[in-house]
């Protein structure tokens, strides 16, 4: 077969899996991300290496929710808090103080909540970064692969009220091309799931009455004053 | 109804009729991929927004090929000079700069023989057109990856009056919806973007076929495969350039 519509097929048996198992987590994380912003709280997102395509799958993100905010390592280096080979090397998912970057850099709210995005679910920023969100009493959402998180014995998701499985084999490598292994799915999977939780959130806040935050495509006529609406109430607590 | 089910169900139906409308153009990008590559070239991926993910998802991970090399917008503050406050807006209005662009392409060593891929859902904006203009001026491949629902649908900003997929050799359509947001809701706005699922499938279909030419055409796989030495070498020989 066309290693390309294999490739189609394998992201499509995955996405219908993710849906199978963990259709009702999904939707409880829609709600612990709806419950969280009805309280005027903003969903903290970090992602590590790769994990940062979910995070972009649901920070103003056209058609997406507005009250999420990234935490980004690209921000700290731009504000010359970190620097760019400590990113590129891997080791600043080492160094717990960047936690504290976070904090100077960025306006972080009690209110709020967080979403940790992690292959493997064992860096020791990432569990900073949760463990000092339980200290707070706010909720933390993780997403791992978890046959990776279990392989290296990741300890995130103790720290987790909820937590999703991208699903992937570990490692991440869907297709065997004359035996060369390649096609990862994880992170395609994981933005599927994303918008499944966007979907879901859109559903919790009309179910309840309300109007649901959704931005629009900032490449569409008049989406700017429609999209400062919805945000300016936060500040910079989400752009 | 809109939740989890009806997501799902609509994304597979639309990765299928983007397999289906897209395979032959995939097809004809990764023979051009696997030719630059046989030529020791190199691939120049460059995305504004969230278009950036297509690079990153095929880039530095087992399984993925080496010589990708993502022109990062970050580079226009910590290499080209740019200041961080008119970098870091707002409202990505440094996106939309024509005449910008120039200052990124030549921070890179860029080879005759390198394909650039270029990637915006919108094909609006000025900096991923002016990419694309100077890559076609300087004799080089371009392939585009846009939505034609949403490119159409909007003015240009470029001052030429052009849209993105206008410099393709190769136009991929990412066949996501105006907007790009694919469930019609009871307000203004749609819910669920679907550019960067399809992009991935998109890019990652493509990497896997350029693997599979270069493969028939008996060509030493730049494939970073776990093992230390061989992932090494293998960066070294692209240093500087990926």
């Amino acid at each position: 077969m066309d290693v390309k519509r294999q490739y189609f097929d394998c992201v499509i048996n995955k996405v219908e899996e993710a849906y199978d198992r963990q259709a009702d987590t999904l939707k409880d994380i829609a709600a612990a991300f709806g419950s969280c912003m009805d309280h005027l709280g903003v969903v903290q997102l970090f992602g590590v290496r790769h994990g940062e395509e979910f995070v972009n799958e649901l920070n103003y993100r056209a058609g997406g929710i507005a009250p999420f905010h990234a935490l980004r390592l690209r921000d700290l280096v731009l504000m010359e808090k970190i620097s760019q080979s400590d990113v590129d090397d891997g080791s600043i998912y080492e160094d717990i103080s960047v936690a504290d970057r976070f904090k100077e850099a960025y306006e972080l709210d009690d209110r709020d909540m967080l979403c940790l995005v992690s292959f493997y679910g064992n860096e020791p920023l990432v569990i900073e970064l949760a463990r000092r969100a339980k200290e707070k009493g706010q909720k933390v959402v993780g997403v791992v692969n978890k046959k990776s998180y279990d392989k290296v014995k990741g300890t995130l998701l103790d720290y987790c009220d909820l937590w999703l499985d991208m699903g992937s084999e570990e490692p991440d490598l869907a297709l065997d091309v004359h035996g060369v292994k390649t096609g990862q799915v994880s992170s395609t999977v994981s933005n599927v799931m994303a918008q499944m939780i966007t979907a879901e959130m859109y559903k919790y806040f009309i179910d309840q009455g309300k109007e649901a935050p959704i931005l629009l495509s900032a490449n569409v006529k008049g989406a700017d004053v429609h999209n400062d609406s919805l945000t300016d109430p936060y500040g910079r607590r989400v752009r | 109804m809109i939740d989890a089910k009806r997501f799902k169900d609509e994304i597979i139906d639309l990765l299928n009729t983007l397999y289906d409308s897209q395979s032959d153009n995939i097809e004809a990008s990764a023979k051009l991929i696997a030719d630059c590559i046989e030529k020791d070239g190199v691939v120049h991926v460059f995305g504004s927004g969230h278009s950036v993910g297509l690079g990153i998802d095929i880039k530095d991970r087992q399984g993925s090929l080496v010589p990708i090399h993502i022109m990062d917008m970050s580079h226009f503050v910590t290499k080209g000079g740019v200041p961080v406050e008119e970098f870091m807006d707002k409202k990505n209005i440094f996106e939309r700069k024509p005449g910008v662009a120039g200052k990124l392409y030549e921070l890179y060593d860029i080879k005759p023989q390198d394909v650039f891929i270029v990637i915006s859902n919108s094909g609006i904006n000025g900096i991923v057109i002016d990419i694309a203009d100077l890559a076609k001026k300087n004799g080089h491949k371009v392939i585009i990856i846009t939505s034609m629902k949403h490119t159409l649908a909007e003015e240009p900003r470029h001052p030429s009056g052009k849209k993105l997929y206008e410099f393709g050799d190769i136009v991929i359509d990412n066949c996501g919806p105006h907007g790009d947001a694919l469930l019609e809701t009871t307000g203004v706005a749609k819910v669920c973007s679907v550019s960067s699922i399809c992009n991935n499938c998109i890019a990652q279909s493509m990497a896997a076929r350029v693997i599979e030419i270069l493969q028939e055409d008996g060509y030493e796989l730049p494939v970073l495969n776990g093992d230390e030495a061989h992932d090494k070498a293998l960066r070294e020989k692209y240093e500087g350039r990926a």
